[in-house]
């Protein structure tokens, strides 16, 4: 089974298929205690974060000795996004330690933390007990570690309900520190965190619109007698199993050659193309087949489409990475190495 | 400790290079197939062109590819072959439809052919045919539809009746491509009477000489004025039992069971990877390319590389043994819908290649080509509403 194995074809049990379940359940609380008062914003889920944190699963890959890499990240997340589970793992493993022990600082060892670059739209700002801010300068990122008690914070969400609050903080502040070099590193982390959390999503949508059209009668017979609508089911599972592919490769990059390296920086722009248009695809069959009824509050499908729809947009949109794309395979003599992955330069800021 | 060691190994077989289908074996493979392809094409003057596994018959070729070693890649030593796996043959293949080489001659007897009589073939056909398709030398076809049964297969009707030392068979097949310069088809005929509670009971897999008497091949001629295609009346043709291929009654199980390889394969992809990598080529030398020109070509190649993740995903657990009966029609559906929207991207992105701009006329000429064919990219091997309807079952909604 590959790392991301699952969705509507299942997968054969590997040396994950602990963690996967482990996750699976904390999701599943966290996603039926919602039942019935589904509402916006979805609030930080601090239950959740308690049992991922007992469990240690919410530093897993930057805590060292946790035995916990790419792979099991990439599992996590995407089992935790099958749930719509509202917490910041991507942004405390990923990001806030990685770039806060890159610019050696300290955070604290427990509770959520939150890494701010765009301080219009910070994830769970106000519900972290540390903020790493990175602004940009150049290819360099001026780093600080604050405390989100000590800013002023406004309170938001995107289109999935997930907090992403409005930061204010002193740009001039001199507990900045500049990290070279960590701009690209850190979008890449970023856009890989996104695409792990997409796969868990579309999953979600393609599960909910199978039971759905197996459970709605119309015309007295299931939606899902009707050849179209099998069609459709079809079509999106295939959507889905493609982006999975490039997510795939993207989590085997990260595992072999680290975050920092030109293979994992093709195979995440590669991903983040791929499910750009994939995440449009997925979502507008799974609305269409659930109807009227699934464009409520109260139902779960939004928790699925809305959050893929405003996590594919994160960490760079899809015009962005494919303009890189298309510009790697325009620099590279053959363009036929570009499908197969023989790249050993890095993309860079084409 | 050693479930540690387990997991690094299973980590390295599952690593990025693997995934590529490019780890240190596969990539020497690879780049031994490519420094023969400029040679070749360097010395005889072939060009790349688009859907080449149908429309390029050289057999020219096809000999000095399997002389050079790279045909009949899973093929045991003992036949000729090569001993190796299938994701050397994936290798191969993809390489030979990315370069545009005209690999129509070898095509079928080298894809199912070969593994078919591996399958089920008599050691004494094994030991006639094989290493001559190792060899590149020995050509097929293959006799599947009739004119009542295109998508619904088991509508076949063609007859085959028990006589002395052999069979009678009698009926017609159609689409048949390539039967009028092949050596062999490969037929699918009834053996028992319809039995319409069990429609796929009664099949069996005969070889047929081209050559046999009462046989007669004309053209199916393709609207591009072509002739790949054929039909073949079988009047009363003697096959003898020797040409028997498998078990009597069990061909629809023999000619289903190994589909997954050739749905999933690279040629569903590929077919027009030439004319994609050439239009790549052509907007490189244009100084003046915009970046939505480059947002469109990225867009192009990451549909095609993540198709082909999915396709080498396939690939390899076939080659570990796993059922991927859903997977291979997904990427069937998905693949050959792709080959057929590239057609209309590229010609699209052909606008951003200045007018006089040299290349730019073949080029032109490779998507004028690819959309005369691109009707046939999702009917061939299957219409995709047939494979849609596999992945709704296989979802468990049908």
């Amino acid at each position: 089974m590959t790392v991301l194995g699952g969705g509507v074809f299942g997968g054969a049990a590997d040396d994950l298929t602990e963690l996967r379940s482990l996750v699976d359940d904390i999701g599943r609380r966290s996603f039926d205690s919602r039942i019935g008062h589904r509402s916006l914003p979805d609030a930080f889920d601090a239950t959740a974060w308690g049992h991922l944190d007992e469990a240690g699963l919410t530093r897993l890959s930057s805590t060292p000795d946790s035995g916990g890499g790419p792979a099991e990240a990439a599992v996590v997340l995407r089992a935790l996004a099958r749930h719509a589970v509202t917490v910041p793992v991507a942004e405390t493993d990923l990001l806030a330690c990685w770039l806060a022990g890159r610019a050696g600082l300290d955070v604290p060892d427990t509770g959520a933390l939150t890494l701010a670059t765009d301080l219009g739209a910070v994830p769970y700002a106000a519900d972290a007990a540390a903020a790493v801010v990175a602004l940009p300068d150049g290819d360099a990122l001026r780093v600080a570690v604050c405390d989100p008690a000590s800013l002023s914070i406004e309170r938001g969400h995107n289109g999935g309900g997930e907090p992403r609050d409005t930061v204010l903080l002193d740009r001039d502040s001199d507990s900045f520190v500049s990290v070279d070099g960590a701009a690209a590193e850190l979008m890449r982390r970023g856009a890989w965190a996104r695409c792990m959390q997409v796969i868990g999503a579309l999953d979600a949508a393609v599960e909910f619109s199978v039971e759905h059209t197996r459970d709605r009668e119309q015309f007295g017979r299931p939606l899902s007698a009707f050849q179209a609508v099998q069609h459709t089911l079809a079509a999106m599972a295939g959507e889905v199993e493609r982006g999975r592919a490039a997510a795939n490769l993207a989590v085997a990059a990260a595992v072999d050659h680290g975050f920092d390296d030109a293979a994992t920086d093709y195979a995440v722009t590669v991903a983040k193309v791929t499910l750009g248009r994939v995440v449009p695809a997925v979502i507008t069959s799974a609305h269409q087949l659930h109807g009227a009824i699934g464009v409520t509050i109260e139902h779960r499908l939004w928790l699925a489409t809305m959050r893929a729809r405003a996590w594919i947009s994160e960490f760079g949109d899809t015009a962005h990475h494919a303009r890189r794309l298309g510009r790697l395979a325009l620099a590279t003599a053959d363009p036929w190495d570009v499908v197969v992955g023989s790249v050993s330069e890095s993309i860079g800021t084409r | 400790m050693t479930q540690t060691a387990d997991r690094a190994t299973d980590r390295a077989a599952d690593g990025f290079a693997a995934l590529c289908a490019n780890d240190p074996e596969l990539a020497a493979l690879r780049g031994s197939l490519r420094e023969f392809l400029a040679a070749d094409r360097a010395e005889f003057g072939w060009q790349p062109g688009v859907d080449t596994w149908l429309s390029k018959w050289d057999e020219a070729f096809s000999a000095r590819l399997g002389a050079a070693g790279f045909l009949g890649l899973t093929i045991p030593k003992k036949y000729g072959g090569h001993g190796l796996g299938h994701l050397h043959r994936y290798v191969v293949t993809e390489e030979l439809l990315a370069a545009g080489a005209p690999v129509a001659a070898h095509w079928i007897a080298d894809r199912q052919v070969g593994p078919g009589l591996l399958s089920y073939g008599t050691e004494e056909q094994r030991t006639r045919i094989l290493p001559r398709i190792a060899a590149g030398r020995y050509f097929s076809a293959i006799g599947m539809s009739e004119p009542q049964a295109g998508s619904d297969l088991a509508a076949a009707a063609m007859k085959a009746v028990k006589t002395d030392g052999g069979w009678i068979l009698s009926g017609k097949k159609v689409w048949t491509s390539g039967a009028h310069l092949a050596h062999q088809v490969v037929v699918l005929a009834r053996t028992r009477p319809l039995d319409a509670a069990h429609r796929h009971a009664g099949f069996s897999q005969f070889i047929v000489p081209t050559d046999s008497p009462g046989l007669d091949i004309s053209p199916i001629v393709l609207l591009t004025g072509e002739h790949h295609f054929n039909e073949i009346s079988f009047d009363e043709v003697f096959i003898a039992d020797e040409n028997l291929l498998g078990v009597e009654g069990d061909g629809w199980r023999q000619v289903t069971a190994e589909l997954s390889f050739e749905r999933s394969g690279p040629e569903r992809i590929l077919s027009t990877a030439p004319m994609i990598t050439a239009l790549i080529r052509l907007l490189a030398d244009q100084d003046d390319l915009d970046d939505h020109a480059a947002a469109a070509v990225g867009d192009l190649l990451a549909r095609l590389i993540s198709l082909r993740q999915l396709s080498v995903s396939v690939a390899r657990a076939l080659a570990d043994g796993r059922q991927q009966t859903n997977e291979a029609a997904l990427v069937k559906d998905l693949g050959t819908r792709f080959e057929q929207e590239s057609v209309n991207l590229a010609a699209d992105l052909l606008h951003y290649a200045h007018a006089g701009a040299p290349g730019r006329a073949q080029v032109a000429e490779l998507v004028d080509i690819a959309g005369l064919h691109s009707p046939m990219f999702t009917l061939r091997g299957g219409t995709n509403e047939v494979l849609r309807g596999m992945v709704a079952k296989g979802i468990g909604v049908r």
